[in-house]
C-alpha cells in the first residue's frame, strides 16, 4: 500500500490491445487534472512524451502474446510495488483469446502468408495470455473498455491506501437497481446472470445483452445459464459460443 | 367513500401534475411490462397494469442512496444527507401497499432510519385494486390481494368511474382541493362489492395451505433436501432479492472523489442471494454454499421475520419468481413442497 500524504508514482504499459483503456483514462476530461493532483504520471505514451522507469504503480493494458511481451511484463512487476491489469485484454486476454481456438501456425499463415518469420522475435507468439497468467496481478480494473468511474474508485482507493472494492456479483444486480426489463424477456440473451459487474449494466440499459466482457464473477454458474440460454431458445452450440467473445478462457470450466 | 368520474380522475390526475408541488410518478408502460416514473399526463396512467418491474420501494429505499457527505480538505468535516423527493404515487397495488407497511416497521424498529421515514412521510399513497393479476401473483394466498390500511386513497375501477376509499385526512384533502366527487349511491357500493369480491378468483397461484402455517413448516424443514436441490440452477445473481417489495438489506460504502478532498457514504441494494453477502473482514463466509443462501431467503420471509415483527415478509406480488431466469424462485411452489414434506 501507499504511504499516505506522498503522490504515488505512476505508470501505464501496453502489450496487445486498441489502447482503448488508456483512451479512457484520456478521456477522464476535467478529472485529468484531479487525477494528476493525487498521482504523479511518470510514464503514459498514450498521453506523454516523457518515460521514467521509476514507478509505484503500474497500469497494464493488453494481453500477452510472445515470450518477449513475458520478458517486459516481469520487468514491469519487479519494479511496481503496485500492479493493477486494465481492461479486458489485460485481465482476462479479451478478444485476443478468440485465437486460442486455432493453433498459432495456423493463425500466423492466416494473417502473414507465406512470410519469412522464422527466428523474428516479434512473430515468436503463443497462445493469448492475460496478464495474471504470466505475473501476480493485486488489482484487475475489467471490460471493454474500462468504465472511468471505476478506474477513478480503484486510484482514489490507492492513493488513500485502501483496498480498491471490485464487484464479486453479476450484472443482474446492477440492471435490476435500474428497473430495466430482463434482456430475455425482450427475446435477447445475455451473460449478465454470470458476469461480474461494476458497469453499471451499460449494455442491457441500452438494450443489448451482456457479451461477458468483464469476465465471469468468481463462481459463475456456467451450467445453469447454459440452460437458460438453451431454454430461451439458443442451440447448446450456440449457448457455448456465446462465451467465445471475451470469456473463451473459462470455457474449460463450462463442464456441459 | 367518493365517487370520481373516468372524466374527472383524468382531470384530477392532471391538475396534480400541474398545480402540486409534489411530484407524480404512477404506473407507465415499458415495452409489454410496467414501470413506476414520473407521470408528464394523465394519459401514461395504465392501471389496468397486473405488476411493475420493480416496487414503489425504490422511492422509499433508492437503489442507491447517499446517508453522509464528507469533507477530509482541512479539519474532517461530515454531514448527513436526507435527500427527500415528495412524491404523489398513483396506482399502488394492496400487496405493495402491506410490503411498504412492513419495511416501515423493519425502518422504525431499534433505531429509526431517517432516511427511509421522512420519504414515507411526505408522499402521499394512491393504491388501486387489481384489475389484472400477474401469472406469478398469489397474493391472495397472502391476505394482501385487498387492503384496508396503507393507503391516502384507493381507487377501484367500477366501470364508468372509480371508487375512492379515503385512508387519510391528507388523502381526503388532496381530493377535495383538486377532483370534482360524488358519495357514492347503492349501485355504486354493489359494483364496488363485485369488484372486491371478485379479486381472489383471479389468481392463478395459490398456497395449498392457510398462510400463517408457514413458520412452523420452515421450523420443520430446515434440513430439507429440496434446498441443496433447487438451488444446484441457482445463479446467484440475486435477481429474487433486487425485485422485491419486502427485502431492506444493504450494503454501506465511502465513495471519494478524485480529489480525495470530499465524498460520500452511500447505501446501495444487498441482497442475501449473492455470494459475498455474508462475507465478513476476515474473508470468513457464513453462506458460502448456494443452498445455505437459496434456503436463507425462505426462511427470513417466512419465518425469521415472523419471529421478530410477527409478519410474514412475502406479499404474494410473484416478481422474484418472474425474475429468475432458472425458474427456482416461486415461493408457492417451494412453499407447497415443504408443506407436503410435512404432512
Amino acid at each position: 500500500m501507499m504511504r499516505p500524504g506522498v503522490k504515488p508514482r505512476v505508470a501505464f504499459f501496453d502489450f496487445a490491445s486498441c489502447e482503448g483503456c488508456q483512451l479512457q483514462v484520456v478521456n477522464l476530461e476535467e478529472s485529468v487534472i484531479d487525477l494528476i493532483d493525487i498521482v504523479n504520471v511518470v510514464s503514459f505514451r498514450e498521453a506523454m512524451k516523457e518515460h521514467s522507469d521509476d514507478y509505484d504503480i503500474a497500469f497494464v493494458e493488453g494481453s500477452i502474446m510472445r515470450p518477449m511481451d513475458e520478458e517486459r511484463l516481469k520487468n514491469i512487476r519487479n519494479r511496481a510495488k503496485i500492479l493493477v491489469a486494465l481492461g479486458a485484454c489485460a485481465c482476462i486476454g479479451g478478444i485476443n483469446t478468440l485465437r486460442n481456438r486455432y493453433s498459432v501456425e495456423h493463425v500466423k499463415k492466416v494473417v502473414y502468408g507465406d512470410a519469412d518469420m522464422d527466428g523474428n522475435p516479434f512473430f515468436d507468439v503463443f497462445h493469448t495470455k492475460a496478464v495474471g497468467d504470466v505475473v501476480d496481478v493485486d488489482y484487475y480494473v475489467h471490460g471493454c473498455p474500462i468504465n472511468r468511474d471505476e478506474l477513478a474508485k480503484v486510484v482514489t482507493s490507492l492513493a488513500l491506501g485502501k483496498k480498491p472494492e471490485i464487484p464479486n456479483y453479476p450484472v443482474c444486480v446492477e440492471c435490476k437497481k435500474k428497473g430495466n426489463v430482463c434482456i430475455f424477456e425482450r427475446g435477447g440473451f445475455c451473460l449478465g446472470p454470470v458476469t461480474r459487474a461494476g458497469c453499471g449494466a451499460i449494455c442491457p440499459t441500452n438494450g443489448s445483452g451482456c457479451e461477458g466482457c468483464r469476465g465471469l464473477v468468481d463462481n459463475p454458474n456456467t451450467d445453469s445459464e447454459l440452460e437458460v440460454l438453451e431454454k430461451y431458445g439458443l442451440r447448446l452450440e450456440d449457448a457455448l459460443g456465446k462465451f467465445d467473445i471475451f470469456c473463451y478462457r473459462y470455457k474449460g470450466e463450462i463442464s456441459k | 367513500m367518493r365517487i370520481i368520474d373516468k372524466k374527472d380522475f383524468i382531470e384530477f390526475v392532471n391538475l396534480l401534475i400541474t398545480k402540486d408541488a409534489r411530484t407524480v410518478v404512477g404506473v407507465k408502460a415499458k415495452g409489454d411490462k410496467f414501470i413506476y416514473d414520473e407521470l408528464a399526463s394523465a394519459d401514461e396512467l395504465r392501471l389496468d397494469f397486473d405488476v411493475t418491474v420493480l416496487s414503489p420501494k425504490k422511492y422509499f429505499m433508492p437503489p442507491t442512496e447517499t446517508l453522509l457527505e464528507y469533507d477530509l480538505s482541512s479539519d474532517f468535516k461530515v454531514m448527513s444527507v436526507n435527500e427527500v423527493t415528495p412524491l404523489i404515487i398513483i396506482g399502488i397495488h394492496p400487496y405493495d401497499l402491506i410490503a411498504l407497511q412492513q419495511m416501515e416497521t423493519v425502518f422504525r424498529d431499534t433505531y429509526p432510519d431517517a432516511n427511509h421515514l421522512l420519504k414515507l412521510e411526505r408522499s402521499i399513497l394512491i393504491g388501486t385494486n387489481m384489475q389484472n393479476v400477474s401469472p406469478h401473483s398469489f397474493a391472495a394466498s397472502m391476505g394482501t390481494a385487498t387492503t384496508r390500511y396503507g393507503y391516502d386513497l384507493m381507487l377501484t375501477d367500477i366501470g364508468d368511474s372509480y371508487y375512492v376509499e379515503l385512508g387519510s385526512d391528507r388523502g381526503e384533502e388532496l381530493l377535495e382541493r383538486y377532483a370534482r366527487v360524488s358519495m357514492p349511491d347503492e349501485s355504486h357500493k354493489k359494483r364496488f362489492e363485485a369488484v372486491i369480491n371478485g379479486i381472489v378468483g383471479k389468481f392463478q397461484k395459490k398456497l395449498n395451505f392457510p398462510a400463517d402455517e408457514l413458520p412452523a413448516i420452515l421450523a420443520k424443514t430446515y434440513d430439507s433436501d429440496l434446498w441443496a436441490n433447487k438451488a444446484e440452477k441457482c445463479l446467484s445473481c440475486g435477481s429474487c432479492n433486487l425485485v422485491c417489495p419486502t427485502c431492506y438489506c444493504f450494503d454501506v460504502q465511502d465513495v471519494t472523489e478524485l480529489n480525495l478532498r470530499k465524498g460520500e457514504r452511500i447505501r446501495t441494494w444487498d441482497g442475501c442471494l449473492l455470494e459475498d453477502f455474508a462475507k465478513v473482514a476476515t474473508g470468513e463466509n457464513f453462506r458460502e454454499d448456494r443452498a445455505s443462501r437459496y434456503r436463507h431467503r425462505f426462511m427470513r420471509k417466512g419465518k425469521f421475520l415472523h419471529e421478530r415483527f410477527g409478519f410474514i415478509a412475502c406479499v404474494g406480488c410473484g416478481r422474484c419468481a418472474s425474475g429468475c431466469l432458472p425458474d427456482i424462485a416461486d415461493p408457492v411452489e417451494v412453499y407447497n413442497t415443504l408443506k407436503e414434506e410435512v404432512l
